[in-house]
């Protein structure tokens, strides 16, 4: 029998090392974030004064804030439940036993394991305005007369930029809800039946319920990766045309790499780290106290 | 027992002597120089880092390469974060940004030999590699923004070389009724720093000017030659006449279509649309002087620069040196080779007149043309903060030209985050 004084040996230097590596690499960066974020750290000017809450205040009223604050807000609440439902109707189609299942299994998943920049790629091979396939292929069945603009037209790259990311994250959503389909007795599938019960009833009374936690998780999940989504947008679109596809994220980069302004850079960093919280704070007061199983 | 001592002793002695001398072989053998570039040609890059390697034992050359969109943010990053970076490719528009951050080493200062290629070099190239006084480079190749057309549409269709805007807009709808649907192609990415130099070319050739001597913003004047011709791009636009694509790499195929007629690039792109081997309408493709009242353009140099902490060491200083005095300098063999092989210009004054050089051009421009807008081109206005300013104006640019925002919200806004800016940097 180990006892328990013997349990209670050493617990501050057996979790000293990892606390040390989560201060290294995460409290520290966040830190000196914050930090940043309350001084002028401008690359070409001396020194750093303490600034307060300037850098703050000068993204707040910079000419490209309300219209990335409205870009990322609207590509969140279009993406993330687009990805929801799109993987929870890949999952119900995976989980049909159809011949070479294993094989479309695979497939599936390859757009989450692409890197943005080259699924940002193969949708311009689609999209793009001069020589996409999309534009030749509506011009040769005779929808179109002319090439659409897809990219350069700011309300259509709107759109294309949700298309594509939604593309690359549906993937992992789909195999999440497959876990969770595949754990839903199939009894009270066939008890619905007999009682009469349609598709729908079925999937409102017997399915939802069962995997509505998970649901809820990748709604969450799905709501941060949009607020923080950089890549497919940027490799597609570069924020363009104008501002039309420009996101909060982008400025942390542009203010900080394009502009050298590493306290703005900074500032609208925890401005997105604040709008995640407010994302996630009201997901959460919306869902029924129950969604977990608590009572 | 104590022979064995001895023994042992012998041995370890042997093995540090061994070693000290193996490490201070090593030390002395090879220097490996960390070269960032953008990824134009990485091929002939290459080729030329081998040439130098062979003739350089000691010294090797780790190439390091970036897309152009992103190459500016990223040496800042490699800056920022002290990654090891000896040699860069440089602009005349971020040098004093990055000379002022002491990023880059005074060249002329610590290699004073570098002077003797000033009398060799055009001066609108040496002035884009110079800052405060001091030469900071030798020219990796100097060019220009220029105005380039499908010769043999213009003449089946009866219509005149343009020589002002409003030439090519008429010659646009004629064009246009005649079945081109949108003849003027637009390079457009508010993500390339030639974007907003693009737009400076042909404010230039307009007679127009961004600024002023004291550095005062012009631009939103809308009697400025600069307000007119962004006015002029929106209507272009606006009106079905003009098609977008996102870099040069996609417009010379575009023009190749036979879709387009006009379009306005770095010069070197000519040399790509006139080549047989890769362009299906090769030698329809001309240059003339940027279209307006001066015909002037926007001329540049980018260069070879040596970076503060390669400058640092002494050794890796001479083998810096050594590298950009080929790639450069010495008999400019890198610079024909870049001259022939893929049109880029020069500012090296030997090259004018290799005869070399003045074939291989002959085949996709006409030299004299060439050296007509080169005499005439013009340096952009370069300060610690334009680069800075650029990637700001570069948005609303992109913005305004799709009718986004309008052409005085945007000139207003770029104006005032000029002034504030300038106030930051200069204190006035």
């Amino acid at each position: 029998m180990v006892s328990q004084q013997q349990h209670r040996r050493y617990p501050i230097e057996w979790v000293l090392p990892v606390l040390f590596i989560v201060f290294l690499f995460t409290l520290f960066p966040v830190a000196h974030a914050l930090w940043t974020s309350l001084h002028r750290v401008m690359v070409l000017l001396p020194g750093t004064p303490f600034v307060g809450l300037g850098n703050y205040r000068n993204v707040l009223a910079s000419d490209y804030f309300l219209v990335a604050l409205t870009n990322t807000v609207r590509f969140t609440l279009f993406s993330a439940p687009l990805t929801v439902l799109i993987g929870l109707g890949v999952a119900q189609v995976l989980l049909a036993n159809f011949p070479g299942r294993m094989i479309v299994r695979s497939v599936v998943i390859l757009p989450w394991a692409l890197p943005g920049a080259i699924t940002a790629f193969l949708w311009m091979w689609i999209f793009h305005p001069s020589w996409g396939i999309l534009n030749l292929v509506l011009l040769k069945i005779g929808l179109i007369d002319s090439y659409i603009p897809w990219l350069t037209d700011p309300d259509l790259a709107k759109m294309i930029v949700i298309v594509a990311h939604t593309w690359t994250q549906y993937p992992f959503a789909a195999v999440l809800l497959m876990a969770a389909l595949g754990g839903v007795d199939q009894q009270l599938y066939e008890a619905a039946k007999m009682d009469g019960a349609s598709g729908w009833q079925r999937f409102r009374f017997i399915t939802f319920p069962q995997i509505k936690a998970i649901i809820v998780i990748l709604l969450v999940f799905n709501v941060l990766v949009g607020l923080t989504s950089y890549d497919v947008t940027y490799a597609l679109t570069a924020g363009g045309p104008g501002d039309a596809t420009i996101l909060l994220s982008f400025n942390i980069w542009r203010e900080s790499f394009s502009r050298l302004n590493f306290g703005n850079g900074s500032a609208v960093a925890f401005i997105v780290v604040l709008l995640s919280i407010g994302f996630l704070v009201a997901i959460l007061r919306a869902l029924p106290a129950d969604i977990f199983g608590e009572k | 027992m104590k022979r064995l001592s001895n023994l042992w002793f012998v041995s370890i002695a042997l093995v540090i002597a061994t070693s000290t001398l193996g490490l201070s072989a090593l030390a002395q053998e090879d220097i490996t120089l960390n070269f960032t570039v953008w990824n134009y040609s990485l091929e002939t890059i290459q080729d030329n880092i081998r040439i130098f390697e062979e003739q350089n034992p000691g010294i090797k050359v780790n190439l390091i390469d970036y897309a152009w969109p992103d190459y500016h943010d990223t040496i800042v990053l490699r800056f920022r974060s002290g990654t090891q970076t000896d040699i860069i490719y440089s602009g005349e528009d971020w040098l004093p940004e990055w000379a002022s951050a002491g990023w880059l080493a005074p060249l002329e200062e610590i290699v004073p030999e570098v002077a003797q290629y000033k009398d060799k070099t055009a001066s609108y190239a040496v002035n884009d590699m110079t800052f405060n006084g001091t030469l900071y480079g030798l020219s990796y190749y100097a060019d220009l923004i220029s105005f380039q057309f499908n010769a043999n549409l213009l003449e089946e269709n009866g219509i005149p070389v343009p020589q002002s805007w409003e030439d090519v807009r008429q010659a646009a709808e004629s064009l246009q009724a005649a079945g081109i649907e949108k003849p003027f192609v637009y390079e457009y990415d508010q993500e390339l720093p030639n974007f907003y130099s693009a737009f400076v070319a042909q404010v230039y050739g307009r007679g127009g000017q961004m600024f002023d001597g004291e550095l005062n913003p012009v631009f939103n004047d809308p009697q400025s030659e600069a307000f007119k011709h962004l006015q002029w791009l929106q209507d272009m636009y606006a009106d079905g006449l003009m098609a977008l694509e996102t870099h040069e790499t996609k417009v010379v195929p575009a023009m190749n279509t036979g879709r387009h007629a006009f379009t306005v690039l770095f010069n070197y792109n000519l040399a790509a649309l006139n080549n047989a081997a890769t362009s299906a309408l090769a030698g329809d493709f001309a240059m003339t002087p940027m279209p307006g009242d001066s015909h002037s353009t926007y001329g540049f140099a980018k260069f070879y620069a040596m970076t503060a902490e390669a400058a640092a060491d002494p050794a890796r200083r001479e083998a810096a040196w050594k590298f950009i005095e080929f790639m450069g300098g010495g008999d400019y063999q890198v610079a024909k080779r870049w001259a022939i092989e893929k049109g880029l210009g020069f500012a090296q004054d030997p090259l004018f007149d290799d005869p070399d050089v003045q074939v291989a051009w002959s085949n996709w421009i006409d030299p004299a043309d060439f050296k007509e807008q080169a005499q005439i081109a013009q340096n952009g206005t370069n300060t610690a903060f334009t680069g800075i300013w650029s990637a700001y104006f570069r948005p609303l640019l992109a913005k305004a030209i799709v009718g986004d925002a309008s052409v005085q919200e945007v000139m207003d806004s770029g104006a005032e985050e000029w002034l504030s800016l300038r106030s930051q940097f200069l204190g006035y």
